[in-house]
């Protein structure tokens, strides 16, 4: 201990408190951030007197304005949000120009949704598009990502005024546990893989009818191109959902013979898919297992008790999965020519080096391999009722 | 008086050897190593990679864990010289001194990279690295005792916290990304094997640390141990990564184990996102690298020209802070670690074997 | 051998011995002097005695009674006067002025006997000793309600009755250049390291002070490291905490005229512990230590966190969470520094406050004081209402540590963290705790490591450091401190 210890000591002293001071490069108060939590690409459909592309972005903001109005002496007067769009011909330029029409500084960190409108998904590489977004150290990854039908920023609106649309979109996908209808959340993070792979995927579609949001199937995305190329209905999602195996949860409606519905409650499903090849011959069988109950039937004559009731109840429901996953296979092989549902990459892990030779044309490939099909349900339990 | 002990007879146990091997050996490269080695090994195999490059650098470990201990009690600085003669050995100790402080320079500016990108996007990198070498001279000042105090605190939080993010990104893992195991034969496998054993670098340290070591006979134990539990903690990454981002998906990201701590969402707990927490503890491995490699170069530097440690302590600062700040930008940043990284090679894994050898031919040392 | 002649030096005359004392000491209004014939002769004698500190019981009845009553057989010798007359148990003697007037004043009383050649001295002194009391600073719901008090002698019996171990061994020793003090090392002596017991004692005779009025002057003279802002020695009021801290082999020193105990060498896990963990089953024992490791890095933590997550990651706190931080934010005109900075050297006001007030009107002037402020500057749109929440977290935990000393530190050291906090966010902090470890690796208390649990030197140390085990599990001292019985059990 001496004098030069204790100078050291006032020394990294004054500097503690002088930097304070001099410093603070990177602060930002939060009350003066407006949060993105949701955005929407749009493609511009007139194009004036410019040779590239027209985007229009639109940032759903909320901000200590918008928050403070939604709960403050229950007065809703405001909405709880604010969305801005701005158009120009790359993401970043147009966001920048968002400064100039708001006082807060955009901040993206709690982004939590983006949603690409039709229009621009289907003339351009998605690729493109996202490349800000995934760039950008300031974009969350875990943000989904959306395709709408028609314009996106539709579905950035809300006619309640309390609610946020971004969040209700992301509340919404939590309902892929209870709806073979809706697919797995697919985030920023996962869809890069996805895009790089050059294999076809599907992204969550989602419309706006009347000022009301509603996910509507699927948008097919061509893995060569990275283009949209069409979309699945709700059914044929049901039918993707049962190749992929992977819903938690759902319904399976089927008529029995006299045409009174039966509706079968899944409760576990599992799906194997088996790559062969045989020479130049590449096929697949597909194997579907699912445990369930029955939810509801409207035949008053039959007992659950007998067993078989059940199976005819079962069989019903398989003749009805199949046909969604029959559907949904043609759709694929034949309309949009795109393996969506992990064929390949069943392929690409059973078959290596065969995957090797034809994973450049895949899709092509694809359309003409014969799929071979089995479902199996067990009904466990009929509820608490017996009639 | 127990506290009185010279600095000159600091002495560290086995266990806090061990400590100190696996701090310098994690440190830059855990953010990094899934996407330098899919780049190229492209396929899922990365993790067999991992493990191999592991075992490479345990043979290196232990070549220069047997070299030094045939002089007990001296570092590579004393005893080279004793080996090829006092120039070559100078010559090749102030090699290892410029290794030593270009690699904490390359690290203390890695953690500015990162740390100015994601954490403080706008602060001056002078300023987020200033700070940190400030405490780092503060610490290596105390001597090795308190640096090997030091890595025994951070070690159990790094375990803890690594663990505990490793498992919550179980959520977006898919094992199908990390399949088929060996699909196109080995020849993939090891064309990663140079980049994974790079990421290993830092068993040279026990070129210094063996003559610290209480009882250095078991100093073989202290590699084996001191490579395993990086080893795992890199497997558990590599296997993570490409487990959620898929092979395709880490190859186009500069940071992919920051990504994957982004990618995911835990709503409900105080915490939605988890990649501070990596963050916080990679920022603590950085420090415990920095600091190690820093004292080693100083020490060497004393070692070298008989003179007290202290001033080459606060003389090497502002060296480092210089070399720190000359890559321009991140491309030049890897290209200095890849350098750094191929002079290590030549270094650690060829010199210490020639070395063993003539010592041996000449009976030099303790037999 | 006799210097006559010497005015420090009593010469056997009895007038001018008295007019000696008198001179040196018979101005104060407090000394006493009593001249008397002996037992019916015509000797002349004289106590001198301090009112109040001597016991006047004592003199009245064994002294001057026994002086003064008629005795049978023998001359008025120093012998027999010892032996025969004076029923009291301590006796002595004293040739030299300045030794005598040192004993009469610290309650002794003196005796000058006509003819004989030199003063008695008498062992009068009454202890001025309260009531053994549960101490106030460091109360626990279980354990002995036993605290020490201002009388060395009572502390040292308070050790001693603690349990019969003859290895419980006390040093006396005087600290204090004008005003002597006495103070007492205890240790035992086949645990405790003998090189610590000396460097003790060591530094203990190197305090130069005129005067040692409390052992905080004694702490603050012998710690190691005085820019350190960890205390590295402990104080305390409890003899289980002295007794406990000696079977780990570590020293007490008693200091007279303190209730206040200091234990060396200290660990930074002593600081969190309690001897309360001991007492009560493993299971609450080791949650209450977790909790109030817990408590340690948010009272040191908190509002340093806050500011980086409000000012810097915003991103990193939940959506939801954010948003309803930034609607409450909204309005207030500072920075999120400011804002803490505001609200705590406020609380810490209340808190100084509070200590110096009358005991009943203390606490709620403290709870008034921050409720009231707390909710006015929130109403007023100075502070935000989650800063309130977060200031009053940091308070509470702040209290929940144990050792008063050790929440000072804590509370000193969250400024330095706020303010780097400021600067750099999350990396501020992180930096800062390397910063704060780093100190806590280089700092050492009387030769141990600070931080020795935390750092084993073997894995069973850990046994009783973040988690404790059940005693059945406890079974190794702590390594460092003591260097023969390393073993808690036979």
């Amino acid at each position: 201990m001496n004098t030069q210890q204790l100078r050291r000591l006032l020394c990294s002293l004054s500097i503690l408190i002088l930097l304070p001071l001099a410093g603070c490069w990177s602060s930002k108060e939060i009350e003066n951030l407006g949060f993105i939590v949701g955005t929407a690409l749009d493609l511009e459909k007139k194009d004036p007197d410019h040779n590239g592309h027209l985007l229009t972005v639109t940032n759903q903001f909320v901000t200590s304005e918008t928050i403070g109005s939604g709960t403050k002496d229950g007065k809703t007067q405001q909405k709880a949000y604010k969305n801005i769009s701005e158009t120009g011909d790359a993401a970043l330029p147009t966001l920048r120009n968002m400064i100039l029409r708001i006082d807060k500084r955009a901040f993206a960190e709690h982004s939590k949704v983006l949603v690409i409108g039709e229009e621009l998904a289907r003339t351009l590489n998605l690729q493109q598009t996202l490349d800000f977004f995934i760039r950008e150290q300031e974009m969350r990854p875990s943000g989904l990502i959306l395709i709408a039908r028609e314009r996106a920023s539709g579905t950035l609106e809300s006619k309640n005024l309390v609610d946020i649309p971004a969040f209700q979109l992301i509340e919404m996908t939590q309902g892929h546990d209870r709806t073979t209808k809706i697919l797995p959340p697919m985030t920023l993070t996962k869809i890069q893989g996805k895009l790089q792979s050059g294999s076809s995927f599907l992204l969550q579609s989602v419309s706006s009818i009347k000022g009301e949001i509603k996910f509507t199937g699927a948008a097919v995305i061509k893995g060569k191109t990275n283009k949209l190329s069409g979309f699945l209905n709700e059914e044929e999602l049901e039918g993707i959902t049962w190749i992929s195996g992977k819903g938690k949860g759902g319904l399976v409606r089927s008529f029995d013979d006299e045409g009174l519905p039966i509706v079968y409650e899944i409760l576990s499903m599992k799906s194997v898919i088996k790559s062969h090849v045989d020479g130049n011959r590449i096929s697949f069988d597909l194997i579907i297992e699912s445990e369930g109950r029955i939810a509801e039937h409207w035949d008053v004559s039959e007992k659950d008790f007998e067993n078989g009731y059940l199976k005819r109840a079962e069989q019903a429901s398989v003749k009805e999965v199949k046909r969604l996953i029959r559907n949904v296979l043609n759709k694929m092989q034949h309309t949009y020519q795109a393996d969506v549902s992990g064929f390949g990459n069943k392929l690409r892990i059973e078959y290596p080096y065969v995957w090797e030779k034809v994973k450049k044309d895949w899709d092509q490939t694809f359309s003409e391999v014969p799929i071979r099909c089995e479902v199996k349900l067990t009904i466990k339990d009929y509820g608490t009722s017996d009639h | 008086m127990l506290a009185m002990s010279g600095s000159s007879k600091d002495r560290i146990t086995n266990l806090q050897a061990a400590v100190i091997l696996v701090n310098y050996i994690l440190a830059a490269g855990i953010l990094t190593l899934p996407r330098t080695s899919v780049e190229k090994v492209k396929t899922p195999d990365v993790w067999i990679t991992v493990i191999i490059g592991g075992l490479i650098t345990m043979i290196a470990g232990v070549i220069i864990v047997k070299l030094s201990q045939r002089y007990p009690e001296k570092t590579f600085y004393q005893y080279s010289g004793e080996i090829v003669g006092k120039w070559i050995g100078g010559l090749l100790s102030i090699l290892i001194i410029a290794y030593f402080f270009t690699i904490s320079a390359y690290e203390v500016r890695t953690m500015a990279e990162v740390t100015g990108f994601f954490l403080l996007e706008g602060t001056p990198t002078w300023a987020i690295i200033m700070p940190f070498m400030w405490i780092g001279l503060y610490l290596i000042i105390g001597g090795i005792t308190p640096l090997a105090r030091l890595f025994e605190m951070i070690f159990p939080v790094t375990i803890i916290i690594f663990l505990l993010v490793a498992f919550l990104s179980l959520g977006i893992f898919e094992f199908n990304n990390l399949r088929p195991v060996l699909g196109l034969g080995v020849i993939p496998v090891l064309k990663g094997i140079k980049t994974t054993a790079l990421a290993f670098l830092g068993t040279e340290v026990m070129l210094l640390l063996v003559a610290f070591m209480k009882r250095p006979e078991k100093a073989v134990k202290v590699v084996l141990i001191g490579v395993t539990v990086p080893m795992v903690f890199y497997v558990i990454t590599v296997v993570m990564v490409i487990g959620a981002l898929s092979i395709d998906g880490v190859t186009t990201r500069t940071w992919p184990t920051l990504e994957l701590m982004r990618g995911f969402e835990i709503p409900g707990l105080i915490f939605e996102r988890f990649e501070s927490f990596l963050l916080v503890i990679w920022i603590m491995q950085i420090f415990t690298t920095f600091t190690i490699t820093y004292y080693a170069a100083a020490l060497g530097l004393s070692q070298l020209l008989k003179k007290d440690i202290q001033p080459f302590i606060y003389a090497l600062l502002p060296v480092i802070y210089v070399i720190a700040m000359i890559p321009k930008n991140i491309n030049d940043l890897f290209h200095m670690g890849d350098m750094v990284g191929n002079v290590a090679l030549l270094l650690f894994a060829v010199l210490p074997l020639i070395l063993l050898l003539i010592s041996r031919l000449k009976k030099g040392g303790k037999a | 051998m006799k210097q006559n002649s010497d005015p420090e030096w009593f010469t056997g005359d009895f007038a001018i011995d008295l007019a000696l004392v008198r001179n040196e000491i018979g101005h104060n209004s407090d000394v006493h002097f009593r001249e008397f014939h002996i037992g019916g002769t015509d000797v002349c004698a004289a106590i001198i005695f301090v009112e109040g500190l001597t016991d006047r019981e004592l003199i009245d009845k064994h002294i001057i009674k026994s002086l003064m009553m008629s005795f049978t057989g023998g001359a008025v010798s120093r012998d027999f006067i010892t032996n025969r007359v004076l029923s009291i148990g301590e006796v002595a003697e004293e040739q030299a002025l300045k030794s005598l007037v040192a004993k009469v004043l610290t309650g002794s009383t003196a005796l000058l006997i006509d003819g004989l050649p030199n003063a008695l001295v008498l062992g009068t002194t009454k202890e001025k000793s309260r009531q053994i009391e549960e101490p106030v600073s460091e109360a626990t719901v279980r354990g002995p309600r036993l605290g020490f008090t201002e009388t060395l002698c009572d502390n040292t019996a308070l050790l001693r009755q603690h349990g019969e171990n003859a290895s419980l061994s006390f040093m006396k020793l005087q600290v204090g250049q004008r005003t002597k003090k006495e103070l007492v090392i205890a240790y035992i002596k086949d645990i405790a390291d003998p090189d610590l017991v000396e460097e003790v004692k060591k530094r203990i005779q190197n305090i130069k002070a005129d005067d040692v009025p409390e052992s905080g002057y004694v702490e603050q003279l012998i710690e190691d490291n005085y820019l350190s802002p960890f205390t590295q020695v402990q104080n305390t009021e409890r003899p289980d905490r002295v007794f406990s801290a000696l079977m780990d082999g570590r020293v007490a020193i008693l200091l007279d005229g303190t209730p206040f105990a200091l234990i060396v060498p200290v660990t930074f896990s002593m600081m969190l512990h309690s001897p309360e963990d001991y007492y009560e089953r493993w299971l609450p024992s080791y949650l209450f230590r977790l909790l109030r490791y817990l408590a340690a890095a948010i009272s040191l933590f908190g509002p340093s966190l806050y500011i980086s997550f409000v000012s810097f990651h915003q991103g990193l706190i939940p959506t939801k969470l954010a948003l309803s931080i930034m609607g409450t934010r909204d309005g207030v005109p500072f920075p999120a520094i400011i804002e803490a900075l505001i609200m705590e050297v406020t609380i810490e006001i209340l808190r100084e406050a509070g200590l110096r007030l009358p005991k009943q009107i203390g606490p709620t002037i403290g709870i008034v004081g921050g409720l009231v402020i707390g909710e006015a500057a929130v109403q007023a749109g100075i502070v935000s209402p989650i800063m309130v929440i977060v200031v009053a977290l940091t308070a509470i935990s702040s209290f929940a540590i144990p050792q008063y000393s050790a929440g000072i530190s804590l509370r000193l050291l969250r400024f330095p963290a706020m303010f780097s906090a400021a600067v750099f966010g999350l990396y501020g902090v992180v930096l800062f705790a390397l910063f704060l470890c780093s100190h806590l690796v280089k700092l050492k208390s009387f030769g141990v490591p600070y931080v020795s649990p935390i750092i084993p030197d073997r894995l069973t140390n850990w046994t009783d450091f973040m988690i404790r085990m059940p005693l059945k599990k406890i079974k190794r001292r702590m390594k460092p401190i003591s260097a023969n019985g390393s073993t808690r059990k036979k």
